[in-house]
């Protein structure tokens, strides 16, 4: 073999030469956005008086000082490579939402998903997350675990116990045994890829027949429509019928359970280029998440008087003397 | 010269530095950090650090220097900081973004001879042969002598030919097996249930 033969291969390996490099290279531009706006936040001088918390996005509202001015002319720049955003495309336009909105939402972030029958509440939760701990909490009026929290803090699961008025230590989340149900490790895997932007790109990417309409607030919709199957995936077989789930984990129903259907979306993106909500709509349904406290999202704490699973159990009365 | 125009010359020189050198940081975090995530926090952190230190970084082709050095001391941070959170992604048991493998053959020879070479003889290898590095200009950022950085490199890349080498002709030698043999794929069933 010829010396230059493995440093030819050599070269061929070079990770420019990878068809994804281009796409890398722009959603890092995000995350440099994103992480010079934070920086720029606690780099500001303290001020005595306590000042309403800013989201971390918020950089643009930022710009009154000198260094700020600069600051943000810098963050704007960079990862804007499109131009203007006045003669970008609406597509073009929401695709840099979806890419700095995932960017934000890496470190930590809040949905509520709702889903409506008729204009009517039918289901709904709230997620949060910051790292790897994550807190979903069933916000359905009635519903069998409604206001019962499920978290995990630092891989442990914490649960509610309806014998027992607290928390309750379950365990370890990688010692969950896998049942008839998902697994907090699959439903945590799940939405770890519908925050991670992955979820939102396919969405958006599948849009067709943008409209554009501004609001007064500053923010702007944009409506379209998306075949049933790029929102809901399928994600298994129950029953011998396919299980389509909806991002967040809703299983889809109806209409939008038919990968073939047209849904009507819209997405919202707020004044600062993050997305604020996207709606999808089929019949008299609709499936709503609303992203906030994207970046700035507290850190999760693991409750301070959880109870071992075993100690409640142990109390628990048997089923025969209940 | 005043306060923000001192400001909006600064932005335009971050900007243009930004530009010129984004994608050169971005690939070599890319290969050696622990996950994709993990190399767009690096690229993250070595900009912010060009912004702060702006005055420091020099000009011209010297900035691409400063910021691989930069970028170098970021990732061994950020190397010692994921070993705890390495022990986390695993009780969790959600998947970190593995360094991509590729399927091609050739490539993955070259990872796995890359994989075989120390930590040093690696980087000075990557810096001259992916990065465009002058022995020079490595040393620089490895903050060595030129005359071991040189002697590194020549090292470097004879234990990578080397390397290369013995896999490819492993890789031959296993192709050839694998195509006189019957080889039988296991049949798998995989099915899960959901909630509704």
């Amino acid at each position: 073999m010829k010396t230059s033969e493995s440093f030819e291969a050599l070269r061929r390996a070079n990770p420019r030469g990878n068809a994804s490099f281009d796409e890398t290279v722009e959603a890092t531009a995000a995350r440099v956005r994103l992480r010079m706006a934070n920086a720029h936040v606690a780099d500001e001088p303290r001020v005595r008086h306590v000042r309403r918390r800013r989201p971390l996005l918020g950089f643009s509202a930022a710009g009154a000082a000198v260094v700020a001015a600069a600051a943000v002319a810098v963050i704007v720049t960079v990862g804007s490579p499109t131009g203007p955003i006045g003669v970008e495309s609406a597509a073009a336009a929401v695709q840099k939402a979806v890419t700095l909105s995932a960017a934000s939402a890496e470190q930590s972030g809040t949905v509520n998903v709702r889903m409506t029958h008729d204009g009517q509440p039918w289901t709904s939760r709230v997620i949060h997350w910051n790292g790897d701990d994550i807190e979903i909490t069933d916000t359905s009026a009635g519903g069998p675990s409604s206001g019962s929290p499920m978290l995990v803090v630092n891989g442990t699961l914490y649960g509610h116990d309806p014998n027992y008025d607290g928390w309750v230590e379950i365990g370890p989340v990688s010692s969950i045994d896998p049942g008839s149900a998902t697994t907090p490790t699959e439903q945590l895997s799940a939405i770890r890829e519908d925050v991670g932007g992955a979820t939102l790109r396919r969405m958006v990417a599948a849009m067709t027949g943008l409209t554009t309409a501004h609001q007064s607030d500053g923010s702007t919709i944009y409506s379209g429509t998306i075949a049933a199957g790029q929102i809901a995936r399928e994600t298994g077989f129950k029953e011998g019928q396919s299980i389509r789930v909806f991002p967040f984990g809703y299983v889809a129903h109806g209409a939008a359970a038919d990968p073939a259907s047209q849904l009507d979306t819209a997405v919202t993106v707020d004044s600062e280029g993050v997305i604020r909500d996207i709606a999808v709509t089929w019949g008299t349904w609709t499936y709503t998440v609303t992203y906030s406290e994207l970046g700035s999202t507290p850190a999760l704490v693991a409750p301070a008087n959880a109870k071992p699973l075993r100690d409640v159990l142990r109390h628990t009365p048997a089923p025969s003397q209940q | 010269m005043k306060e923000g125009e001192r400001e909006r010359v600064r932005a335009r020189r971050f900007d243009a530095l930004y530009q010129s050198y984004s994608a050169d940081i971005v690939a070599y975090c890319k290969w050696r950090a622990g996950s994709v995530s993990d190399a767009q926090d690096a690229v993250a952190e070595v900009f912010l650090t060009a912004w702060r230190r702006l005055d420091d970084v020099p000009a011209g082709d010297a900035a691409r220097v400063w910021l691989y050095a930069t970028a170098r001391r970021m990732l061994a941070n950020q190397r010692r900081s994921s070993r705890r959170r390495a022990a986390l992604a695993e009780r969790l048991a959600v998947a970190a973004p593995a360094q991509q493998q590729s399927s091609d053959s050739e490539e993955h020879i070259v990872h796995k001879a890359l994989g075989r070479l120390g930590s040093l003889d690696r980087e000075v290898l990557l810096l001259s042969e992916w990065e465009g590095l002058s022995p020079a200009e490595i040393a620089s950022v490895l903050r060595c002598p030129k005359v071991t950085a040189r002697s590194r490199l020549h090292r470097a890349r004879r234990r990578f030919r080397s390397a290369f080498e013995r896999l490819a002709a492993g890789e031959h030698a296993e192709r050839r097996n694998y195509l006189t043999s019957e080889v039988t794929a296991p049949s798998v069933t995989h099915a899960f249930g959901g909630d509704s």
